[in-house]
């Protein structure tokens, strides 16, 4: 059972100024202040989900920024230890040690790659598959079915597809690159941005479809009335009237990027050749739970933390913010 | 005519590519041998055989794997649905003190990454709770999908408020408004927000491994990963037994998302991102 | 200490020691109905490490654990998870008369036993007799004792095109794999020296340059590949040689006519002189255990002649026993083929028991993988940074 809400959508979306509040302050009637809000029953409906979070997160989070202050790690029950603090040595540990300033340069790498790349085929992607009628359950399937599987499934045809005997390089023959791919220092990274690229676009390219159907098809008619063809309706009608979208699409994009940890870990076992495909979070996961140092893994933690607020509010001042 | 065939081009190419490595997947599941040469992509009938799924069943039990994921993502979808919903439509119908922060929360909980957190997670859930080897201590970190508010937040915020204030003004209570006005509409976008929440526990290896030390209890993502980093180097055809894993946990989310994927209209995403 | 009464176990997950676990555990139950065990599989991982840590941590782990690497010692004992096997009454003697010599290095700082040395699988070099004499080599006497006849055999089956590598130990960067290439040859190079003595790096000389330059010339000359291969090379027929213990006899028996010798050195070494690494696996017993008593007894009972004779039939791997081969000739008799492996294992090398243990191998390994393995950067280098900072690991950062 399908609701078409585009005609209403339409009229929401014409009004700016009520974009995303209902009740808002022009009600007649509603104009005294109360203490909790108009409906305070909002509080009640979300204090369920508030609970999880302070319990599941807040508690983890505040113990790991409390832990990256203190020279900590994990003991048994009743174990007697001393637990200093340390101030900001945990810190200076980790923003001296090379390895952690190259995670950081590879998940960087990373995100020049996968980011922009996401943006394109995703926004191509979806205007094809918005204007096709035939087969389209076909395509749709088709682009959407690896982001459904589960990396750890996925991984395995891609170490095979990419091995130095593996069909890529049949493929390519002379051209194949030594090291092959997964063990080339100057490629490793890049390997894995292609396959968190691919594996990733369904759910960025449905984000586009959404958006897609808020372009009045009236802005295409008057392009194409003035002349211009596909590619001009594209550019001046499409990219700009998705904004939003863009900006949803790149800030997901680099939040995931930024905490890439499966497909290091399970492609490159360790961190790939001399550490070229480490990222932030796989270090976290060696120093913490390997090595149990987590007072250093959860120093590296807040800087990765720091530094996606950071990319994040850049974006959202660039790329323009969700009108929501 | 001409940009009608660069648009089903342009969608074709991307569609084999796409679809490329899942059809290697099958191939390479049903191979007595892993040819990795440009014939190979192409099996031929004498190189076919099922034993690799029967390879990867002796050392993993699949289905006992597939039941243990079942419960573990279905007892996450149930919390999502019933207290995301909740919380979503709050957000966006619901004008409350503290609403604005409660959304920085919801985003800011998906910058944090789940690694930083695991041990102590561990220690409260293990040690302090005593949920370890427990199908609730497996869900509980992921019982309410962040992601999941932020998407029913959109949905809820594309109901015309008109829609709203004549169901108040006719008497109607919150929670009535919510059960018959609001979700009525936006079910199918549901449908969405479900296959979404589905997908991260059912591919999820690293929180039920550490959960649970019962084999009998672990997750099929568990168990495959854990066969393709230590086992499988002693069966005699690794990689097709990790093909074999690797299609049997992809087959369910796949068949799922075939199901209801005509769900997805963008129609109904709803403009879920406003232009 | 003193508490009797039921206890649980993990023990590996492979078929021939979980098959010995088995029976152990029925044998022990059935003769003790009121300290019954439970028994486990190891929770498979690519580092079953961090579940017992994390095990620990929660307070859940096992009263015993039969998997328990040395390299991960150091940190369950820092966590305050292991009970010191010396505080049993007759825990030091036990040790010592079991397994003589080669106890003492798995002492902790404290001169406590924080494991108990169970089961060792000395690492041999195994080679492909098959394709050995399809290259032109005597498939019986192999020339492989000195680095330069090692490397030449190597590049005469490069040369004859009989398989893809000489030999391919895996090129990855987990904390251990330097204990299948790199330690092997160590030890027998400085006959029996550990990576680090007395809080000191020990590598950073001729001998420890002569090993690193052996594997350097490996790689450079593409004897054996930088790239992980699914699956076992040697076993494939992808690689004509192999480096591991005896464990790999049961997988290889069908697949390769194999013969074993010991690992090279740089002029050569006799074989009853040639020291290697023990990749040995002990026993834990945790603070976690209600029943410490049990437990004790109950390990005692698994490591007793009867048993480990059990275990040796079952997998083939050594119990970490001093007079090993003369205690039990007739297996030995009966299976030439461990004789050699019999023998190895009076001289094998643990990894040193000091803090940050794994930190250090896997500091190692990432300067070993970017010099020796890729050849980026030279060795002596790799050698001498190393030592700086696992110096200062070693002494507690």
């Amino acid at each position: 059972m399908t609701v078409d809400l585009a005609g209403t959508t339409g009229r929401t979306g014409g009004d700016p100024g009520r974009s995303g509040r209902a009740g808002g302050e022009t009600d007649a009637g509603k104009k005294r202040r109360r203490p909790f809000g108009a409906q305070p029953l909002g509080i009640l409906f979300s204090a369920p989900y508030l609970i999880f979070v302070g319990v599941v997160f807040a508690y983890p989070v505040i113990f790991a920024v409390w832990m990256s202050f203190h020279d900590y790690f994990f003991t048994a029950p009743g174990a007697q230890v001393d637990r200093p603090f340390v101030g900001f040595d945990n810190y200076v540990t980790a923003l001296t040690d090379p390895d952690v300033w190259r995670a950081f340069g590879n998940v960087g790498i990373f995100l020049i790659i996968n980011v922009p790349l996401t943006v394109v085929l995703s926004i191509v992607l979806a205007t094809a598959l918005d204007r096709v009628v035939r087969a389209r359950t076909f395509f749709r399937v088709a682009f959407y079915v690896p982001y459904v599987t589960a990396s750890v499934a996925v991984v395995a045809v891609w170490l095979f597809l990419f091995s130095n005997t593996g069909l890529i390089n049949n493929v390519l023959g002379p051209l194949a690159p030594t090291p092959s791919w997964l063990v080339n220092s100057a490629l490793a990274m890049p390997t894995i941005a292609l396959f968190v690229t691919w594996k990733g676009l369904g759910f960025y390219i449905l984000l586009y479809l959404a958006a897609l159907q808020n372009v009045q098809k009236e802005l295409y008619e008057s392009v194409a009335v003035d002349g211009g063809g596909r590619l001009r309706q594209f550019f001046s009608v499409t990219v700009p009237g998705v904004r939003p979208a863009t900006f949803l699409v790149v800030l997901l994009s680099t939040i995931t990027g930024a905490n890439l940890f499966t497909e290091p870990y399970l492609l490159t076992n360790g961190g790939g050749p001399n550490g070229a495909s480490t990222s932030p979070v796989l270090l976290i996961y060696q120093k913490g739970i390997e090595q149990q140092n987590p007072d250093v893994a959860a120093a590296i933690g807040v800087v990765l933390i720091v530094f996606v607020l950071v990319i994040a509010l850049l974006q959202r001042r660039f790329v323009g913010r969700e009108e929501s | 005519m001409r940009s009608r065939i660069v648009t089903y081009g342009v969608l074709t190419l991307g569609a084999l590519a796409f679809l490329f490595p899942f059809y290697y997947m099958v191939v390479g599941s049903l191979q007595t041998n892993p040819d990795p040469s440009i014939a190979g992509a192409f099996p031929h009938p004498s190189n076919l055989t099922t034993e690799n799924f029967t390879a990867i069943d002796g050392r993993i039990n699949l289905l006992q794997g597939l039941a243990n994921s079942g419960i573990f993502t279905g007892g996450v979808i149930l919390g999502t649905l019933v207290f995301g919903v909740l919380a979503g439509y709050a957000l966006a119908v619901l004008k409350w003190r503290g609403r604005s922060a409660t959304f920085a929360l919801v985003l800011l909980v998906q910058v944090v990454p789940f690694q930083l957190l695991m041990i102590p997670l561990y220690v409260m859930i293990a040690r302090d709770y005593g949920l370890s080897d427990s199908y609730l201590g497996m869900i509980l970190p992921f019982f309410i999908n962040s992601t999941a508010v932020v998407i029913f937040r959109q949905y809820f915020l594309q109901l015309p408020k008109e829609l709203f204030d004549a169901a108040r003004i006719d008497g109607a209570g919150e929670f009535r408004l919510l059960w018959s006005v609001a979700l009525p509409l936006v079910r199918p976008a549901l449908l969405t927000a479900v296959l979404l929440t589905f997908i991260g526990p059912w591919n999820e290896f690293l929180w039920p491994f550490l959960i649970t030390k019962d084999a009998s209890m672990q997750p099929l993502a568990v168990s495959l990963a854990n066969f393709i980093s230590t086992i499988a180097a002693s069966t005699t055809n690794p990689f097709g037994a990790m093909m074999a894993g690797a299609v049997v946990l992809a087959a369910p989310a796949v068949a799922l998302f075939l199901i209801f994927q005509r769900y997805f209209t963008s129609n109904d995403l709803g403009s879920g991102v406003k232009g | 200490m003193d508490a009797k009464g039921p206890i649980t176990i993990w023990y590996s997950n492979n078929d021939a020691e979980i098959a010995w676990g088995q029976q152990m555990v029925a044998a022990w139950n059935a003769a003790n109905p009121d300290q019954q065990v439970t028994a486990q599989e190891i929770p498979a991982g690519s580092s079953s490490e961090e579940v017992i840590g994390a095990a620990i941590t929660a307070g859940n782990a096992p009263c015993l654990i039969f998997n328990t690497s040395p390299a991960a010692v150091p940190g369950f004992q820092k966590q305050g998870g292991l009970v010191d096997l010396s505080d049993f009454p007759d825990g030091e003697q036990y040790i010592t008369d079991r397994s003589g010599d080669l106890a003492d290095q798995y002492r902790s700082d404290d001169g406590g036993f924080y494991q108990l040395p169970w089961k060792s699988n000395p690492v041999m070099i195994f080679y492909n007799k098959d394709l050995f004499a399809k290259a032109g080599l005597d498939p019986e006497n192999p020339q492989l004792s000195t680095y330069d006849e090692f490397l030449a055999t190597s590049q005469k089956l490069k040369a004859a095109g009989v398989s893809d590598y000489a030999i391919n130990p895996a090129p990855t960067s987990e904390f251990f794999q330097s204990w299948f290439d790199f330690y092997p040859l160590y030890a027998a190079q400085t006959g029996g020296k550990q990576l680090v003595e007395d809080g000191k790096a020990t590598f950073d000389d001729a001998d420890g340059a002569a090993v690193a330059d052996f594997w350097r010339t490996v790689y450079a000359d593409q004897l054996a590949g930088n790239e992980q291969y699914q699956g076992d090379a040697f076993a494939d027929g992808k690689a004509a040689m192999a480096i591991v213990g005896p464990w790999a006899i049961s997988v290889y028996k069908d697949k390769v006519n194999w013969g074993s010798v010991p690992v090279p050195t740089e002029k050569g070494t006799a074989a009853s002189d040639t020291w290697t690494f023990s990749d040995a696996k002990n026993v834990g017993l945790f603070t976690a255990c209600q029943n410490k008593a049990t437990a004790w007894d109950v390990l005692k009972f698994a490591t007793s002649e009867e048993q480990d004779g059990a275990w040796l039939n079952e997998t083939g791997q050594m119990p970490l026993r001093k007079d090993l081969t003369t205690t039990y000739a007739d297996y030995f008799q009966a299976n030439p083929a461990y004789q050699r492996f019999g023998d190895q294992a009076a001289r094998t090398v643990e990894v040193p028991n000091v803090q940050n243990s794994v930190e250090i191998w896997q500091t190692f390994r990432d300067g070993y993988s970017k010099a020796v393995i890729f050849g980026e950067g030279d060795v002596k280098s790799f050698l001498s940074d190393a030592e700086t900072q696992i110096d200062q690991l070693a002494a507690g950062k």
